[in-house]
């Protein structure tokens, strides 16, 4: 005869592993030298969070017009905020006209509403609305903040960023209410649900005369020239390292692509250059762009400063990144490889499709840990003259009326500084998590 | 079996030499298989096995010898192994589906490329597939969901939606647990009766004897001996092959 096995029903655990009075018990009052270091910990936090706060709120002066009259006031014991409001808008703007400071507003507000769909429910075509926003946005915002007068190339290019714009928002709403890209919706609309080709061309059709209505718009559009001198302050620091960052990951993608390559000239050429870029500190880089470049130069052209620092902020970070994506490349296994080549993937559907989002999914981490770095190291750029943030900073306790005021325009820094980092470290971790949630076991 | 008699040469391969460095792998290896023919490949670890199958689909890269796939020769520097490639399946011991995409992008992946196929078109033919291997309940999952005997499932349908003429399989069902190995198994031996040609290269000699018409037999780079499964399992003729025999049955 057979038994059948019965199973044993689970038991909830035992009430002194689990609940809040057992967290605390096991991780902050385990013993003693435990409990102590916890009542040590506790007491730094408090006295440094109280003394921050009495220096930077209770204790500060929020108006006064120069900083003897704080310093009457409160000796050192608190803040001078006047002073730094004062140049607030300076150290955000940099000298850029007040009258035209809105044009920057509304360049950076283009950004945000450009991604906004990145994060709508029921939006499909997430990652051409992101490769959107990195190669199209730039052609518009570059308007956006120069101005002046624009030939035919430019001004081709700056409609084709407002019809990327144009088009985003399309396909999210239509995404959103007939769960169709603008472009399918277009095609079946016009040309029938199989025609297949009459839709391709209907698509066609319909991108070309988005195209031309917003060429014709932006030649209408005129917004007097800034110079670039006259950029600076978080602004300016926003703009390098935006464009060091979107330079950064697809240079970088392909020097490591270039490092692994089986063709000795191109690997050859592409260590040559990481190894170059990886070996010098970026001040130096930048010193060397600054006075060298010109040197290279045909004579009679002038680099602009700015985009000196650029191409050796690029530069720089692009080497950088190239190791960050090589070592993801590595981790992936050799069968990956081999089941694409048996599939009869070539070389570029392997990378693009297989290998890349692989690579760059477990390097997600250290990319935007990267992007961190570059976004502090811009700092950097004052050394050359550039009024980044941190020179504005610096700038205002040169100031006659607040001679000497360093400590608070600094701790702005640090906190707009924070602000970003943090935003993007913890955006990291949530996008991490998404793309992990559901493919692990 | 008389069904094979006669039929079409669909892999020819004549005194192949293969070196990784300069230890010699594949010694003269030649092995003739026609169409609609299950061959099953076994012998010590390290001798050669691999390596052999690997180098029809131009994985590896022979020195010496030809290797004539469907009428096309191999290129010994890989010059055409696209062209090889297109009419070869090949399903691994580690199953290395895409962890990134799930089982029927697995599968539609490479026939939509470059929009050969349309998707819709690419995506039934893939369902086709996944139900002949009993995955289609779980077309939408991710790889790192499904067991070690469903991904391989999985990796055989993959394989087969771009129409292969030949399918290569190396130890598919070494990596699993033996609750698993069943399974796989039915699916090849399916795939064997609806008239698939095949190279299978394992140790479930269960599986030979059940649909092989050669098994052949490799130690130290060499084709010992080759023959039908009953004379093979009945009187092996070289001691090597007794010895491995009576090792693992
Ligand atoms: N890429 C390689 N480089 C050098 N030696 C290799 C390589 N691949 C396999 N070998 C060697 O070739 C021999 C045959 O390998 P393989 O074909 O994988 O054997 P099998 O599949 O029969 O176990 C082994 O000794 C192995 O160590
Ligand atoms: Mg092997």
């Amino acid at each position: 005869m057979t038994i059948v096995f019965q199973p044993k029903p689970s038991r909830p655990a035992p009430s002194n592993v689990v609940g809040p009075a057992a967290w605390l018990r096991q991780n902050l009052f385990k013993d003693i030298p435990n409990t102590l270091m916890t009542i040590l910990g506790l007491y730094i936090a408090v006295t440094v969070v109280g003394w921050v706060l009495n220096w930077a709120v209770f204790n500060a002066v929020w108006d006064a017009d120069n900083r003897r009259e704080c310093l009457d006031m409160v000796g050192r014991s608190g803040a001078c905020w006047p002073g730094v409001a004062k140049w607030l808008p300076n150290m955000i703007y940099g000298l850029y006209p007040k009258d035209q400071v809105w044009r920057i507003n509304l360049g950076f507000l283009a950004l945000i509403v450009w991604m906004i769909p990145l994060w709508m429910g029921g939006v499909k075509s997430k990652v051409a609305i992101g490769l959107s926003a990195v190669l199209l946005y730039p052609f518009l915002a570059s308007y956006f903040f120069l101005g002046g007068s624009k030939g035919v190339v430019w001004s081709a290019l700056i409609a084709l960023g407002l019809s990327g714009f144009v088009w985003v928002w399309a396909t999210a709403i239509c995404e959103r209410v007939t769960g169709l890209s603008v472009g399918e919706w277009i095609g079946r609309r016009f040309a029938g649900a199989t025609e297949d080709v009459k839709q391709k061309r209907v698509r066609q059709i319909a991108a070309l005369l988005l195209f031309l209505v917003c060429y014709g718009v932006v030649s209408q559009w005129s917004l007097p020239g800034v110079r670039t001198q006259l950029w600076g302050g978080l602004f300016l620091t926003l703009v390098i390292s935006g464009i060091g960052i979107t330079f950064s990951l697809p240079a970088g993608i392909l020097l490591a692509l270039g490092r692994r390559s089986n063709m000795p000239v191109i690997s050859l050429l592409s260590t040559l250059f990481i190894e170059l870029f990886r070996s010098v500190p970026l001040i130096t880089i930048l010193f060397m762009f600054n006075t060298m470049l010109p040197l290279f130069l045909p004579e009679g052209t002038s680099v602009n400063q700015l985009v000196r620092a650029i191409v050796a902020v690029c530069l720089f970070a692009a080497a950088y990144m190239a190791e960050v994506i090589r070592g993801g490349l590595q981790a992936i296994p050799k069968g990956q490889y081999e089941a694409a080549a048996s599939l009869g993937l070539g070389y570029w559907q392997t990378t693009t499709q297989v290998i890349m989002p692989q690579a760059l999914k477990i390097m997600i981490p250290t990319i935007v840990g990267n992007f961190i770095g570059l976004f502090k190291d811009t700092t950097l750029v004052s050394i050359i003259g550039l009024f980044d943030l941190m020179n504005m900073a610096r700038a205002v306790g040169e100031d006659s009326d607040w001679l000497g005021l360093f400590i608070e325009p600094f701790f702005v820094v640090s906190l707009i500084y924070f602000v970003f980092c943090f935003a993007m470290s913890s955006y990291s971790i949530g996008l991490e998590r998404k793309l992990s949630a559901g493919r692990d076991r | 079996m008389s069904r094979i008699e006669g039929a079409k040469k669909v892999i020819e391969i004549t005194k192949l030499n293969k070196w990784f460095g300069p230890f010699h792998v594949l010694k003269d290896v030649s092995l003739t298989v026609r169409d609609r023919e299950i061959y099953v490949v076994c012998g010590p670890s390290g001798s050669g096995k691999s390596t052999l199958i690997r180098c029809i689909n131009q994985l590896e890269h022979h020195q010496e010898g030809d290797i004539v796939v469907d009428g096309v020769e191999v290129e010994k520097k890989g010059k055409n192994q696209a062209l090889i490639r297109r009419n070869i399946g090949m399903v691994f011991q580690s199953f290395n589906l895409f962890p990134h995409l799930t089982v029927l992008e697995n599968c539609t992946l490479t026939p939509t490329l470059g929009l050969q196929t349309p998707r819709k078109e690419a995506e039934e033919t893939a369902m086709r597939h996944l139900e002949r291997v009993g995955i289609a309940d779980q077309a939408r999952k991710y790889p790192l969901q499904l067991s070690g005997g469903q991904q391989q499932r999985v990796a055989i349908a993959r394989s087969l939606c771009t129409k292969p003429k030949i399918m290569l399989f190396d130890e598919p069902t070494s990596a699993l647990d033996p609750e698993m190995i069943k399974e796989v198994l039915d699916v090849m031996v399916e795939l064997a009766e609806d008239g698939m040609t095949m190279i299978c290269v394992t140790h479930e000699m269960g599986f030979a004897r059940q649909v092989a018409d050669k098994v052949v037999f490799m130690d130290g780079g060499e084709i010992v001996e080759s023959d039908t499964p009953e004379a093979f399992f009945a009187n092996p003729r070289y001691d090597r092959t007794q010895a491995f025999l009576s090792h693992i049955l």
